[in-house]
């Protein structure tokens, strides 16, 4: 059954817009948990964590985004995890997310002179300490630009989740378009919407690259 | 016991033996000058001293502390032994107070406005009292390296090692870094120095150690080892370095 594109559809697709970055959110959450993890691990003195950081990243970075939405959505439901499209899509997300926040991060964290390091040690601090107070202030400001760089590939990617029937923006146009059989018009608004988001924070990326340049 | 005490000292990096049995006693109040050429071991002897690098042999005694023992408490010395660094080190995310307070603050336990009063202190000491402020890289070199003394100095340490620390300067800064450690010297700091300002160690240190080959090759009183060297390295070294 056919009808019109009507003000409700376009109240609809901004509405879904919600969903898209709910996802996003709960990505980066729980990206941001692995993502230490990896980053930990990664810019580690020992050889163990290390090699489990780059296993992991190698893991995730060599097969299809999709394919592990794939995985967590379908192929967990035949061996019995009947997990709801939220979750799956958390889930896969946050896998994704999680190794490429954690390259971003042990990029800033290995990018601090050793001498840095040396010098917290001559005046006392703990390794701890050291990166409280020295490492890690100085790693964030150098990893926020690519972090917020990457965070406009993880809403635009969220895209994917449409796949496995979770009702985000691009699923909302796919059924707003069965609906009204409008797709220019409807992927058009659902593209203007994506813009919406991801182009003020590319912006914003930009301004923190130029800022970074001092270090401070 | 002298206040450092360095016995056969052995220190290397896999196959690269970097130290080999070096002997070495300072006292309290005692200013000694390292030199030699670059690969001598002289940076990495003042290293093994605060525990930044550890021995492989030997025993390494500061202040009754043996920091040769993995078990010694290395925060606590540290505390009492300063070192200034090449390439300065300040943190370049703080502000110079927030470099001279984040030992005190931290590793001391100092409260917050009596470490900036010892902030103060410090700068006032090294003649940077107006940069308080300012982060490093709002400084010149000369000026990085004075705020990096300070923030030693901030410790009260009962030591303090410069390893090279007017290598990375113009040459027009170097002068106001040595008159720092000079005003230091008159207050009678230990001070343990690896430096290639020959014409300062002659007229400050109360003595000289030539390392050669990781060894401590000659030493003796400043005056007669500038005038009157004993070994062909130090000979040579000293043309050299002298013309």
């Amino acid at each position: 059954m056919i009808r019109e594109l009507a003000l409700l559809d376009v109240y609809y697709l901004v509405l879904a817009v919600r969903w898209t970055i709910a996802l996003t959110l709960l990505a980066l959450a729980g990206g941001s948990l692995i993502g230490l993890l990896v980053a930990a691990g990664g810019a580690s003195h020992h050889l163990l964590p290390r090699l489990l950081a780059l296993g992991y990243v190698g893991l995730v970075q060599g097969i299809p985004l999709l394919a592990w939405l794939f995985i967590f959505y379908f192929g967990l439901s035949i061996v019995g995890y009947d997990l709801p499209p939220l979750i799956a899509a958390t889930v896969g997300f946050s896998v994704y997310a999680g190794a490429f926040l954690g390259e971003i991060w042990r990029g800033a964290l290995i990018a601090i002179p050793r001498t840095q390091w040396e010098a917290g040690t001559a005046i006392g601090l703990t390794y701890i300490e050291q990166l409280r107070h020295v490492i890690i202030p100085q790693a964030v400001r150098i990893a926020i630009p690519p972090t917020v760089g990457f965070l406009v590939q993880l809403i635009k990617n969220t895209s994917l989740a449409a796949v496995i029937g979770f009702v985000e923006l691009t699923r909302e146009g796919q059924m707003t378009t069965a609906a009204t059989f409008q797709p220019f018009a409807v992927y058009l608004l659902v593209a203007a919407l994506y813009f919406s988001l991801c182009y003020p924070l590319t912006r914003y990326s930009r301004v923190l690259e130029g800022r970074r340049r001092g270090v401070r | 016991m002298a206040f450092v005490e360095l016995k056969s000292v052995r220190k290397s990096y896999g196959s690269n033996t970097v130290l080999q049995d070096v002997d070495l006693n300072i006292e309290k109040g005692e200013i000694v000058a390292i030199i030699g050429r670059s690969g001598s071991g002289k940076s990495t002897l003042l290293r093994c001293i605060n525990g930044l690098e550890p021995v492989q042999g030997g025993e390494v005694w500061v202040d009754g502390v043996a920091v040769h023992d993995p078990r010694a408490n290395l925060r606590e010395l540290r505390a009492r032994v300063g070192i200034v660094f090449q390439s300065f080190n300040l943190f370049p995310h703080l502000t110079v107070e927030r470099n001279i307070t984040l030992g005190p603050t931290i590793v001391k336990g100092i409260g917050a406005a009596q470490a900036a009063v010892l902030a103060r202190e410090a700068l006032r000491k090294v003649g940077l009292e107006e940069k308080i402020k300012a982060y490093a890289d709002e400084l010149s070199g000369g000026q990085q390296q004075r705020v990096a003394i300070a923030r030693s100095l901030a410790m009260a340490p009962s030591i303090m090692l410069f390893d090279e620390i007017t290598s990375a300067l113009d040459p027009e800064l170097v002068g106001e870094v040595l008159l720092v450690l000079e005003a230091m010297a008159r207050e009678g700091m230990t001070m343990l120095l690896v430096t290639h300002e020959m014409n300062f160690a002659r007229r400050v240190a109360h003595r000289v150690v030539f390392m050669n080959q990781g060894k401590v090759w000659e030493q003796g009183p400043a005056k007669e080892f500038f005038a009157a060297p004993k070994t062909e390295e130090l000979k040579g070294f000293l043309s050299a370095v002298l013309h």
